[in-house]
């Protein structure tokens, strides 16, 4: 039977530094979603990820809800995409696609599935960092507002908005593609 | 493109796309458990001192160009430092690291003195014709250290006495800091 995280997280506390390797495993795929759309790039969002769990293990043991393992790893994730693309803005550096991704959609879908996907990609880019954050989070994650509020520490009112604007960003920008 | 509209909204379109699948290589876990294993075992063992190797001063350049990759660690080459310059009470020496690797794209150093390269700590050397370079300050006493090529490769200095707790998978090598004031 697979152990849950509170077991997980009370074993690694007890010393047993390989069980974080199964808190890796279960949560790597599912945030490494979050963080290529997030960051535009593999490079970027691997060593946020990276990050993220090192600094989770750092700090374990003030996981006040070992439960809830995934979501306060969630909000350090967040966190790290956070200063990751504060820190790319201030280099300059261009919001550039998830080529792994857009190769792989190349071998698996029709040519005119990926140059969707690039559209999608280059929409996503064109949102503020605020309003990706917050689509993200509400659609692609699936989140409720409370949570993403409690994530993010910006209020639901705020976040509401952000979503909002990002859909409409979205929908212009795709449609402008679209009938180009 | 897919049928715009069609009985879906764009953003139904949108958020499927988006909630395809991403996947990491499989390194990735691996990369996040050296990292994880190096912190547990700084915690288990603070002030450790079995890779207690001592390195002296190393001058050679030339012996260094004479290998494909070849790492040169050089102490005490600024010895003029202020006497504020310490880390958690050690004094902080300056400390040239050196890989010849005319192959490699980018080359840091990571240590257990720059929390090996967390928060973005890693020293990142400059290219001078293949021969990769940088001083940095390093507290004083027992270090482990490797350079990491190309983002990924993780690289012992072969120059240099290899730390004897490499069962994480990744090399690294021994370093030890003289205290110049003594």
């Amino acid at each position: 039977m697979e152990s849950s995280d509170a077991e997980l997280v009370t074993r690694v506390l007890h010393g047993e530094v390989n069980a974080y390797g199964a808190l890796v495993s279960r949560y790597r795929d599912r945030y490494a979603r979050y963080a290529v759309h997030m960051l535009g790039n593999r490079e970027d969002a691997e060593e946020a990820l990276q990050d993220a769990f090192t600094r989770a293990y750092r700090s374990l043991a003030r996981c006040e809800e070992p439960e809830r393992f995934g979501a306060w790893l969630f909000r350090i994730l967040v966190n790290r995409c956070r200063t990751s693309g504060a820190r790319r803005v201030r280099r300059g550096r261009t919001f550039v696609h998830d080529e792994a991704a857009l190769m792989r959609a190349s071998q698996e879908h029709p040519a005119e599935q990926t140059m969707w996907r690039e559209e999608i990609d280059r929409a996503l880019g064109e949102l503020n960092a605020d309003q990706r954050e917050a689509f993200l989070l509400k659609y692609v994650e699936e989140l409720g507002y409370d949570e993403m509020s409690e994530i993010t520490g910006v209020g639901v009112s705020a976040l509401k908005m952000r979503v909002m604007r990002a859909c409409d960003r979205l929908r212009t920008l795709l449609r402008e593609v679209h009938s180009a | 493109m897919p049928e715009w509209g069609g009985g879906r909204t764009t953003l139904e379109m949108i958020v499927q796309e988006l909630q395809r699948p991403v996947a990491f290589d499989e390194t990735f876990e691996r990369r996040v458990m050296v990292r994880v294993r190096r912190l547990h075992a700084e915690r288990r063992s603070r002030g450790w001192v079995a890779i207690a190797s001592r390195i002296t001063h190393r001058p050679g350049w030339a012996a260094a160009l004479a290998a494909s990759v070849v790492a040169v660690v050089t102490l005490g080459l600024m010895r003029s430092r202020p006497d504020s310059a310490r880390q958690g009470g050690a004094p902080l020496e300056p400390v040239q690291f050196v890989l010849v690797a005319p192959e490699a794209h980018s080359v840091a150093v990571v240590g257990d003195f720059n929390d090996w390269g967390l928060n973005d700590s890693a020293l990142v050397a400059t290219n001078h014709e293949g021969v990769w370079s940088v001083t940095a300050p390093v507290p004083a006493g027992v270090h482990r250290y490797a350079f990491l090529v190309n983002g990924k490769q993780w690289v012992a200095d072969p120059s240099a006495p290899r730390a004897t707790d490499d069962d994480f998978g990744m090399p690294s090598s021994a370093l030890v800091v003289e205290d110049s004031t003594r």
